[in-house]
Parts: C-alpha cells; sequence; structure tokens
C-alpha cells in the first residue's frame, strides 16, 4: 500500500461501490413496489389470464310416487371425450389434424364411427380448448367394454360420466310427470361469469317443469388452470356439486295405471284426487307419449310426428283440456236453485222438450220423463227440469254456484297446465262475441251446455266438493297442508243432490258397472255435444264422488260418520257414445281399484 | 497460509451461493419447457464446475503475469472471432451471436475489460496515456469491437461495457474532460433518443407527424418496439408489451414471499414465453418463486459480490489491478441493473444475462473467469514483481 499516493483511482473504488450499492437500492425499491403494493393486482391479473370457472352439473332429484315408486331418475350415461392437451402441435391445424387422426383410430376400436366433424374439432380448440371434447355420447356397453380394454392405447381419452334423465315407467303418467331438456346453464352465486359449463338439464313441462328449481340441486364449481396457449392444467374443485332433493308426488300408480287402462285406445283424462285432501291420486290424459323419446335430445322427427299427430298427444287433457262439462253440471244449477229457496221437491213434468223463446231444447227421453223432482231429474238426467230451474233462479245464481264450485278459475293446482275454463256471463259474452245474454244461453249452462267450459281436474274437485262440502285445491305432492274452501251451501241443501247422484248409480243413468264397488258412490254423467253437422260429437263424462263405506243387512251400503277415504273421480272420453255408456263403467273400474268389489250377492243387495 | 488468509471468502461463498441459486432457477425454468431443456440444470453444474477451475487456476495465477502476457492475444482473439461470428454465426432469434457453441460477444466482455486495464495500469505510463491521446486510445480499444457486437446486435453487450469503459478511464485518471464531454454527450443523445419516441409514439400524435420524428432516431424497427413498450407498457399487451407485461405479473404475484421453489404458475404455464425464462427474464422466474425475500437475498449477494471487487480494487498492489477489478464489478453491476431493471420495467428490454442465474455457459465462464483474477488481484496483492 505504499505507493497508494502516485496510484489512480483509490477514490473510484469508493465512489464505484457507493455508485453499485444506490444501483441496486433502487432495484430492490422498484421490487418493493411491484412485488409488495402491486403483488395483489398481479396476482388478479395472473387468475384473470390463467383461470376457468367451471359449473358441474348437480345430479336432478327423482321424480317418486305416493309410496316411493320410481315416475323419474337418473341413468350414468357414459361418453368417451378426448383431451385436447395430449395432442398439442406448433399449429392449431396440426393439432386439429392430429386429434382427427386419434379419433379415427379409436373409432376403430369403439366400433363406432365419431360424428364430430373437423370442423367442430376446429371450433372446440378455439372455444373450449381447455375442457374435453366429447367424441361419442353415451355409449353402449359393448362400446365401453372395448374401450375399456384399450385404454392404455388411447392416450387421450377418457370415460365421462353424466348423468341423462329416464323415466322407468315409460309413459306411466307422462303428461304430470313431464320431461326435461338441456339448456344453458344459469350461473349460481358469484359475480364472474362461468367460463363453461354444461348443458344442464332443465324440466320443460309437467311437474319436472314446475318443480324444476327444487329437483335442480346446486350445482358445483371447479377451476381450471390453463396455459398461455389455453390447454388445461390443473383442476381443483371449488363447490361440490349438491344433489337435488327427490320429489315425492301423491300419485298411486296402482290408481294411475287403471285409469290410464280405461282410457286406452281413447282420447280422454281422468283424474283421481283424493277429496279429503286434495292431493292427487290419478292424472291421465291418452293419448300419452314416451318421455323418454324426449331425452337427451328431442329428436325433430320424433317432435313432428307428436305434433303433427291429429290426437295431440302432447296436449294435456286433464288440467288443460277443456270441455263442455254437459250434465254434469246439472247438480250445480240444482243447488242454486235449492238455495234459491225452490223445494227440491217441487214438481215440474217434463214433456220431453224445454220450450224456450223460439228454441226447444229437447230431453234424453223424447217422450218425456213426466213429473221430476230434483232427485229423479239427476238420476234421469233430465234437461227440461235443469233449464226450468235455470230459469226460475236466473243466470246469476247459476254463475254463482258454477264459480263457488271453483268453475271458470285457475284451480291452484301445482302444476304447469292449470287451465280456468269458461264460466260466460253477460260481460263475457259481449266480450267474446259482441252479443247480449239470452234466455237461450242460461238453458243452455242450466245443462252444462253452450259456452260453459270446464276441465276434467275441475269437475272431478266438483265432484270432491259435493261429497264433503269443501273445495279443495288439488295438490301433486304428498304432504302438503290441505287447503279447502267451504261451499256455501248447507249440509242440508248438498244432501239432497248427493241423494240426486246416488241414484244416478243406483239405477239411474249412471249404474253400469256401479253396482258391485265397494263403497258408497254418488256421480253424474255427462253426454256433452259439441260440433255441428259432420262434426258432431259427443264427449261423454262421469264424475263421481266415494266414500269407504259400511254395510247394511242386505249388503248394501251405508255412510259412515268418519269414512277412510274419500275418493273424487272425473273422467272424460271423446267421442263416447254416452256419459252412462261410456265412461260411468270406465269411473267404476277406477274405484273398484281404489275401493275393491263386493261380492255379487252383496252387489245385488246394493244396487237396489 | 498467507495465501489462504488473503484470498477473499466473502467472494468465494457469494459466488457459490449464486451458483447454487441460479442451477435452482434453470431447473425450475427447464421443467416448464420441452424435455430437452429438462436436464439443463445439471448442464450448469457441469459448467459452473469447470468455470470453478478456471476460477482456482487464474486465482492461484499472479494476474500481472496474466494480464501481460495473455491480455492483448486474448484481445486479438475477441476481435478475430466477433468478426467470424457476423460471417459464420448462425442465427437464432434475428440475432447472429453464436459461434459453434459459444457466444464470442460474452468472451469479449471480458478481454476487453482486461485488455483496457492491462493498457491503462501499465507501470510507468507515457504521458500522453493519461491525456486526449490515451482517451482517444480508449475510444478505439473499446468501441471497435463494441461496434461489432453492435453489428450482431447486441445492444446490451455494448451497454452494458460501457459503463465498465468509463469507469476504467475515471479510474485511470485519463483526460477526465474527455470522459465528461462523452457522459453529457451520451446523457444528452439517450434523453433525446426517450424524448423523440415518448413524443412520437404518444397517443393521439398524428402519423406525418411520427414518420417525421422517428426519420431521426437511429434505432432499428425492433429497438423502437421496445423503447416504444418501455415507455408505454400497457399499449400492447398482447404484442410487443406481452413480455414485460408477464414478466411483471410474474414478479409481483410472487409478493413477499414467493410460491415456493419450482411452483411459479407464470413459468410453469408458459406466459412467461420460455424462448426468454431461461434467459434474459430468468429474474421472473426467481422472483415469482421466492418473492420479495428472494428478490432482496439475491440482490444482496451481488451486492457482495461487486463490493468485494470495489474492496480488491481498493486494497489492489498496482494500478492494473485496480482498474481491472473496479471495470469488472461495473461490467457486473450492469448486468444485474439492466437484466433486473427490465424485468420490473425500469429499463427497456435489452437482450442481457442475469450472472449466474441465466443459463448460458459461455457468460457463466466468462464471469468466473473474471472474479477468478479479480480473486488473484487479492491473493496477490503483496507481491512485487
Amino acid at each position: 500500500m505504499k505507493d497508494e499516493i502516485d496510484m489512480p483511482g483509490g477514490p473510484a473504488c469508493w465512489i464505484v461501490a457507493a455508485g453499485i450499492m444506490v444501483g441496486l437500492l433502487v432495484l430492490a425499491v422498484r421490487l418493493e413496489r411491484v412485488q409488495i403494493d402491486s403483488a395483489a393486482d398481479s396476482r388478479r391479473r395472473m387468475a384473470v389470464q390463467s383461470e376457468r370457472r367451471v359449473q358441474t352439473d348437480a345430479p336432478r332429484g327423482r321424480i317418486l310416487a305416493r309410496g316411493g315408486a320410481v315416475l323419474a331418475e337418473n341413468r350414468l350415461a357414459v361418453s368417451i371425450a378426448v383431451n385436447a392437451e395430449s395432442f398439442q402441435k406448433r399449429t392449431w391445424s396440426d393439432t386439429a389434424a392430429k386429434i382427427r387422426e386419434a379419433i379415427d383410430a379409436a373409432s376403430a376400436i369403439v366400433g363406432r364411427p365419431s360424428p364430430v366433424t373437423d370442423r367442430e374439432i376446429m371450433r372446440h380448440l378455439k372455444q373450449a380448448l381447455a375442457r374435453p371434447l366429447v367424441v361419442w355420447r353415451d355409449i353402449g356397453p359393448d362400446e365401453l367394454a372395448r374401450f375399456s380394454e384399450h385404454e392404455l392405447d388411447l392416450p387421450g381419452f377418457v370415460a365421462l360420466e353424466r348423468e341423462e334423465r329416464v323415466y322407468p315407467n315409460g309413459s306411466l303418467a307422462a303428461h304430470l310427470v313431464g320431461y326435461v331438456g338441456r339448456d344453458r346453464a344459469e350461473s349460481v352465486a358469484g359475480d364472474e361469469a362461468f367460463r363453461y359449463y354444461d348443458m344442464e338439464m332443465r324440466g320443460r313441462s309437467g311437474a319436472e317443469y314446475y318443480y324444476d328449481g327444487y329437483l335442480r340441486g346446486v350445482p358445483g364449481e371447479k377451476r381450471l388452470l390453463v396455459d398461455a396457449r389455453g390447454f388445461a392444467h390443473d383442476e381443483t374443485t371449488i363447490v361440490e356439486a349438491k344433489r337435488g332433493p327427490d320429489l315425492e308426488l301423491a300419485l298411486d300408480v296402482g290408481v294411475q295405471s287403471v285409469a290410464e287402462a280405461q282410457l286406452a285406445g281413447h282420447k280422454g283424462a281422468c283424474v283421481v284426487m283424493d277429496a279429503a285432501s286434495g292431493e292427487i291420486l290419478a292424472f291421465a290424459s291418452a293419448p300419452a307419449y314416451n318421455p323418454n323419446d324426449f331425452v337427451p335430445i328431442l329428436r325433430q322427427a320424433v317432435y313432428d310426428g307428436l305434433s303433427r299427430d291429429p290426437a295431440k298427444p302432447l296436449l294435456n287433457r286433464a288440467s288443460g283440456g277443456t270441455y263442455a262439462p254437459g250434465s254434469t253440471f246439472k247438480p250445480l244449477t240444482a243447488l242454486a236453485a235449492i238455495h234459491q229457496g225452490i223445494s227440491p221437491h217441487f214438481a215440474y213434468e217434463c214433456i220431453g222438450y224445454y220450450q224456450c223463446g223460439q228454441m226447444k231444447i229437447r230431453c234424453s227421453r223424447t217422450w218425456g220423463h213426466g213429473p221430476e223432482n230434483v232427485m229423479t231429474a239427476l238420476r234421469d238426467s233430465c234437461n227440461p227440469y235443469f233449464c226450468y230451474l235455470g230459469a226460475a233462479v236466473g243466470t246469476n245464481a247459476v254463475i254463482a254456484a258454477a264459480r263457488a264450485f271453483g268453475l271458470g278459475a285457475k284451480t291452484g293446482l301445482d302444476f304447469p297446465t292449470d287451465a280456468a275454463g269458461v264460466v260466460p256471463d253477460d260481460a263475457w259474452k259481449r266480450e267474446k262475441y259482441n252479443e247480449r245474454w239470452f234466455p237461450g244461453d242460461l238453458a243452455q249452462m242450466s245443462m252444462g251446455q253452450g259456452m260453459l267450459l270446464a276441465t276434467p281436474l275441475q269437475m272431478a274437485r266438483v265432484a270432491g266438493a259435493i261429497g264433503t262440502g269443501l273445495l279443495a285445491t288439488p295438490r301433486l305432492i304428498a304432504g302438503l297442508p290441505p287447503e279447502f274452501s267451504p261451499v256455501p251451501f248447507t249440509e242440508t241443501e248438498l244432501g239432497f243432490v248427493r241423494e240426486g247422484m246416488r241414484m244416478v248409480v243406483a239405477g239411474g243413468t249412471g249404474r253400469k258397472g256401479a253396482e258391485n264397488v265397494d263403497a258408497w258412490v254418488i256421480g253424474k254423467t255427462g253426454t256433452a255435444e259439441v260440433g255441428v253437422g259432420a262434426g258432431r260429437r259427443k264427449n261423454t263424462w262421469f264424475i263421481a264422488y266415494a266414500e269407504t263405506c259400511a254395510h247394511g243387512a242386505d249388503g248394501s251400503p251405508r255412510r259412515m260418520t268418519c269414512p277412510e277415504r274419500r275418493i273424487a273421480v272425473a273422467m272424460v272420453v271423446e267421442n263416447g257414445e254416452s256419459g252412462g255408456g261410456t265412461t260411468a263403467p270406465k269411473v267404476c273400474e277406477v274405484l273398484k281399484h281404489v275401493f275393491g268389489t263386493l261380492a255379487p250377492e252383496q252387489a245385488e243387495g246394493g244396487a237396489q | 497460509m498467507n495465501v489462504l488468509r488473503r484470498i477473499n471468502w466473502v467472494q468465494v461463498v457469494a459466488m457459490l451461493m449464486l451458483v447454487a441459486i441460479g442451477t435452482t432457477c434453470i431447473w425450475s425454468a427447464g421443467n416448464a419447457r420441452e424435455a430437452v431443456f429438462h436436464g439443463m440444470w445439471k448442464a450448469n453444474l457441469q459448467t459452473a464446475a469447470l468455470g470453478l477451475a478456471i476460477y482456482a487456476l487464474l486465482a492461484w495465477a499472479d494476474y500481472r503475469k496474466v494480464l501481460q502476457w495473455v491480455s492483448l492475444p486474448a484481445y486479438a482473439g475477441a476481435l478475430v472471432l466477433l468478426v467470424a461470428v457476423l460471417l459464420l454465426g448462425s442465427e437464432i432469434y434475428g440475432g447472429k451471436r453464436w459461434l459453434w457453441f459459444f457466444q464470442p460477444s460474452e468472451i469479449s466482455k471480458l478481454c476487453i475489460i482486461a485488455f483496457l486495464a492491462q493498457v491503462y495500469g501499465m507501470k510507468e505510463p507515457p504521458a500522453w496515456l493519461r491525456s486526449i491521446g490515451g482517451f482517444g486510445l480508449g475510444c478505439a480499444l473499446f468501441g471497435v469491437p463494441a461496434l461489432l457486437v453492435l453489428m450482431e446486435p447486441d445492444l446490451g453487450t455494448a451497454l452494458a461495457l460501457a459503463p465498465a469503459f468509463l469507469v476504467i478511464l475515471l479510474a485511470g485518471r485519463i483526460w477526465r474532460r474527455g470522459i465528461t464531454v462523452l457522459l453529457v454527450a451520451g446523457a444528452l443523445a439517450a434523453a433525446a433518443l426517450l424524448g423523440a419516441v415518448h413524443e412520437a409514439e404518444r397517443p393521439g400524435v398524428t402519423p406525418d407527424r411520427r414518420e417525421t420524428i422517428l426519420k431521426y432516431v437511429p434505432l432499428k424497427p425492433h429497438q423502437l418496439k421496445r423503447v416504444k413498450t418501455f415507455l408505454y407498457p400497457d399499449t400492447d399487451p398482447a404484442g410487443a408489451g406481452y413480455t414485460i407485461r408477464q414478466a411483471m405479473i410474474a414478479i409481483g404475484s410472487g409478493g413477499f414471499a414467493g410460491k415456493g421453489i419450482g411452483k411459479g404458475e407464470t413459468n410453469s404455464l408458459k406466459y412467461l414465453p420460455p424462448s426468454v425464462s431461461m434467459n434474459d427474464f430468468i429474474f421472473c422466474v426467481y422472483a415469482e418463486e421466492t418473492g420479495f425475500v428472494g428478490s432482496l437475498v439475491l440482490l444482496s449477494l451481488f451486492a457482495t459480490l461487486c463490493v468485494s471487487c470495489a474492496w480488491i480494487a481498493w486494497g489492489a498492489s498496482d494500478t492494473r489491478g485496480r482498474l481491472f477489478a473496479l471495470g469488472f464489478a461495473t461490467l457486473l453491476f450492469a448486468h444485474v441493473y439492466v437484466n433486473v431493471g427490465m424485468s420490473v420495467g425500469l429499463v427497456p428490454i435489452t437482450g442481457l444475462p442475469l450472472p449466474f442465474i441465466s443459463s448460458g455457459r459461455t457468460f457463466l465462464l466468462t464471469v468466473m473467469a473474471g472474479l477468478g483474477i479479480t480473486q488473484s488481484i487479492s491473493i496477490h496483492k503483496e507481491e512485487e514483481t
């Protein structure tokens, strides 16, 4: 160090060292800014570019009938998909070509050509690169077996499981259960939109539609980590999908099957309701369709076939088909009259027709029933009697009775199809036909014809309300607290009508088939004429109320104070012969299923 | 015993730690790349072993003899190689930097500093060497290879060498007026260049005006793009600004403590372009995985290394040793500053490796050789020749 004095650069050492330290300090300060102050922002930017939210399907809840019979459930559908990241090439078109090659190779093994086109591959690479591309949807067990055997030779291919809806009972209660389709998923909680989702199962009709939100469950969330080119690297489940709960319907598969069997080959509908709770036990509409044809995708040809069928199998006649109730309305006219003070024993002579101004309304017995009272008129379904009653009490009283029994309004059924039908009045007619209300309209309405329209569901409620005095809100699902509104008629008033309707099945128009039902049954037939000229047809009705009964010494049914079961039924058959001839026996078959059959000797006594 | 006491152990320890960190970073960055690069960390260790041998050899040898006998041929050889690489070099990423298996420009860094130290540190220098003549000579000695390097084009190497050149001239007390002029001119030129590009690329400038300004800016298109990206980093996030954007995301998302070694996502998911993640932008890989703590550790190690060189310079027994050590310290620092600075947006992007951390055999060997010479200066400071 002795020649330091004449050695240049001594201070330079310190200057250089200080300069270097300052420079490194500048870097450190800058790094503090980048790594501490804006760390959160950088992490967010990293997440934006590398994370993709994926919504995962929640398995849909099953639909069960009373007692656990399965109406709709899920089956595991296996698809084979290919992951693009196994075929990465420098260019997208090379990658696509490589995938094509692999798919073709796999086709040979699986034994089915893939429907995936080159364009779809390219589109997949551009839009959903990070997700597997489905090559074969819903493969069969043989194909799956071949695939599994060769899985090691097919790198990049995976078997994906997905739930598909299946209706194990086929067309049973098809209109009630409904069907599902697949649709874009609705994003679950969270403000950022999902990048990817599977087309979600969504109820399209029936209970599947009405209870969609309940059955659907809660979708889960996955996060895919993607690289700079968009290929998937890693996935984390953020939220596990939650299976939707099962929906238990009040529907009784046995009753439903009988009702459908009775309607087989016909067009029509049948609703069986527990009058004590409003629960729907059967809800049949014929012809029906097989909802399994609708999943996983409704093919255009199938849909066209169904929608163009003149028998309209897609129409839900039970709660969506509106028909003139015909004579099944007559008990309500009777109630209106009795309520207005007309004695049920008031006698009116049926001469075979009723003269209403210029119009002659004929009775079914052309030579006339002779003198009738309310009960016998119901038994004989005498038209002039009810035309007279209607005229005697006036339009408003009849309308009030119709409304009191829930006609002309939605029933409140927990179901998407709930037609209100029509209870016409002056205002309605002016609105619709620009015509005033004529006495003839009242006469027609009094016997359930004319512009009056009701659904089988509504008529089942009417039957139940006559039997119990309480108008029940119909329910698809079991175990809900029942809802009733009392009808504004006294038990005595209802008693006369019940007596008349008891006579209907005990020897009147509805006696056919009723004799050996092990229950106390009241009913009313109806034969509504629709159309004119060559299109003239008859829709034949039967509504009934039945309850568990005791038996008298002769075996005849006796009402109990607290009957175990109270059932209301309404059935309509289009183009029938007559309510008593066509429909009543079918309804009685349903009742027999519910209440059982009387032994022949008992039946004889009961028929008297 | 004397020798062991004179060894600058701080430098040895800092160097070995840097080799370890570098190898880890190369392992991590290589894993994100094609299979060929997965074993790159082993190659780095082998190179480091070779470098250590060279380091030991040069530390053991008397630097005076080395500089005296080797620096001139080395300098001449470097010139030849720099010319050769222009003629015969293989072109990678638009630049001719590779001659067979090495990069002549990396070697030339050491050769130029060594030769400058030898020239200005001679024992009884003639008077002209301390005045304008010496200044001119220095400009020529530095200018010719710098020009050749610029032709590759390798702006980074030329820029990293310039401060070392200036420091050698300054410490050697060579015509200060010239150095001042050079510094002022350089600063003015840089300011004018940045100002012009800033104005020309300002959003909303008419194309005519832009053309007019850029006519006077002596930058190649890709250099212009880099300067523009530096000044306006957010203008083209998918194109020119992509790398710097991803670099900032990588470093920033490392946060305080980092994501863990081998767990850097920006790197493993290839958002940071794999073509630069092992070389010019390897600091991002490191900073993402080790966070601010790791960054500080690395900067401290570089500080230790640079200061150890300055310390050796201060204690050197002759001018040539002092000039070499100071020049080499400056060279190291310039690399660290430019490399880390460009990763965090302080400096425009210039391709310059981070000593010990970037994967590059030539540069690693060059740096270790340089450090070996400084170690020799420390070991041989008491000996007279």
